[in-house]
């Protein structure tokens, strides 16, 4: 009685992706490893992690009071020092990223917080990042229009679309793209590039993204599923420890 | 009819039933034009004839009128006490929400005291609002908690053990003598005769967050064996 999302469709005309090129790294989780947060995820994508929590709908202070809907707020802090002015631009893009998806105006005058914790970066952290906050507002049941599935690409130094390299694939890279979708029609939400390329590139990277974003849709929803099929969130922390371990090895995931 | 949707999900069923009579929508879903589309993760159910909702685990509490839920006062500021209530803004409640309360005759209530409460004012641009009475003016069940221990919970807890057909507490009582109050935000009160019962009480309840119906009276016999053997 649920109409899943629409199928993949690719516009393949004019551009020179075949379906069976996508390929995205391996996506692991491991849902509320964070007890005192409302909502958390352990979120990777091959050897690129993310621990991201969210805290919310809470007390705002007054400087950010919005009568009209909730302020939220994105803290992204690197793996070693203080964040840099990159670390805050990723951070404003995830923020209004995560805003366009959330539904902030069913709580006015409230906060949403979203932290996200670099655990490692082997490429596509912000990506990864956009993934596992989406996951943490999930289970934090902060209510949204849809979910988001960022793809991370990269034009690299032979000139070829690359879909999620990882960190020895993208040695010498041209330009890389982050490209967001929604999960009701696939539309773009957020797009963040950097880099020269070409706009056929763009067009080919964007339209292999849709369609893997599909593929991160179907973990959400996979996860999700096992998480309300087996909750997890018992107070007997070795049994729940377990039941964690449980759900991650069958999370594996080949594509 | 237990499926999982995703916020953006249209649910088919709700829509098809709107054209022929009216449909109740509860939380998690919510109506866009003619559409139906979920906008919390959960289990979807529906109760006949025509009702709608997502269970999902939240668990930041989000005040609802009329739920009755448990409160710690913080301050005393002139005629009305704040209370946390462990949602975005602190409940206030005025002192003569009370029974026989009247301008000469304050009720005994200090900052750091366990409260009672239902909520009479929660909507989103107000502040929430709490009552330690009834429509009659009789205090029931609501009031000050004295002694015990309150320990909080998941929400998705707090309402399963107050669902009609759940057997915990049934079983539990069969067990040792205890009380309990249970707050729709989190938080459960109950005090029994020991720290070794009420340790053991605490821990029964919060097991039984993953337990079907037909495994509670098996962990509340459990319980039951430890402490009395």
């Amino acid at each position: 009685m649920v109409t899943p999302p629409d199928s993949i469709t690719m516009d393949t005309q004019g551009s020179n992706v075949v379906l069976q090129d996508l390929k995205l790294r391996q996506i692991n989780c491991e849902l509320n490893p964070l007890t005192r947060s409302d909502g958390s995820a352990l979120f990777t994508q091959g050897g690129t992690c993310v621990l991201t929590s969210m805290l919310g709908p809470v007390e705002v202070k007054s400087q950010n009071l919005n009568i009209e809907k909730a302020h939220v707020e994105c803290i992204y802090r690197p793996k070693a020092g203080i964040p840099t002015i990159e670390d805050k631009l990723t951070e404003t893009v995830i923020r209004d990223t995560c805003e366009s998806a959330l539904l902030t105006m069913l709580h006015p005058r409230t906060a949403i917080f979203i932290q996200i914790q670099e655990l490692d970066d082997r490429c596509g952290i912000e990506a990864c990042a956009i993934n596992g906050a989406c996951l943490a507002l999930l289970i934090g049941g902060v209510p949204m229009k849809f979910t988001i599935a960022a793809v991370h690409c990269i034009v690299d130094k032979d000139d070829k679309v690359v879909l999620d390299p990882d960190h020895c694939e993208a040695i010498g890279k041209r330009a890389s793209f982050v490209f967001v979708f929604d999960s009701l029609d696939k539309n773009l939400v957020t797009v963040h590039t950097s880099g020269r390329f070409r706009m056929g590139q763009f067009n080919d990277a964007e339209c292999m993204s849709r369609a893997a974003s599909q593929i991160i849709f179907n973990f959400y929803r996979r996860i999700i599923s096992n998480f309300h099929n087996k909750s997890l969130l018992t107070a007997d922390s070795k049994a729940r420890n377990t039941e964690v371990e449980s759900v991650v090895k069958s999370e594996q995931m080949d594509i | 009819m237990t499926e999982i949707v995703l916020p953006g999900d249209r649910i088919c069923a709700a829509e098809e039933l709107a054209r022929s009579k009216k449909v109740i929508l509860g939380p998690g879903l919510r109506r866009e034009n003619e559409q139906v589309i979920a906008c919390k993760p959960g289990r979807l159910h529906h109760k006949e004839p025509n009702t709608y909702w997502v269970d999902n685990h939240q668990q930041r509490y989000v005040p609802v009128k009329g739920e009755a839920v448990i409160g710690v006062v913080t301050a005393k500021a002139g005629d009305i006490y704040r209370v946390d209530i462990g949602a975005h803004d602190q409940a206030s409640l005025s002192y003569l929400a009370f029974e026989s309360a009247t301008k000469k005759n304050r009720p005994d209530v200090n900052p750091g005291d366990i409260l009672y409460g239902r909520l009479i004012v929660a909507s989103r641009d107000l502040e929430p609002e709490l009552v330690c009475v009834n429509s009659s003016g009789k205090k029931g069940k609501l009031g000050v908690l004295m002694d015990g221990f309150v320990m909080n919970c998941s929400l998705n807890l707090a309402r399963l053990i107050l669902r009609e057909n759940c057997p915990l507490l049934r079983e539990l009582t069969k067990e040792m003598p205890f009380e309990i109050a249970v707050g729709l935000n989190g938080r459960i009160w109950i005090k029994a005769k020991s720290q070794r019962e009420t340790i053991a009480l605490g821990n029964a309840i919060l097991a039984a967050e993953n337990a079907s119906y037909e495994e509670m009276p098996k962990i509340c016999e459990n319980i039951g064996n430890i402490l009395f053997s």
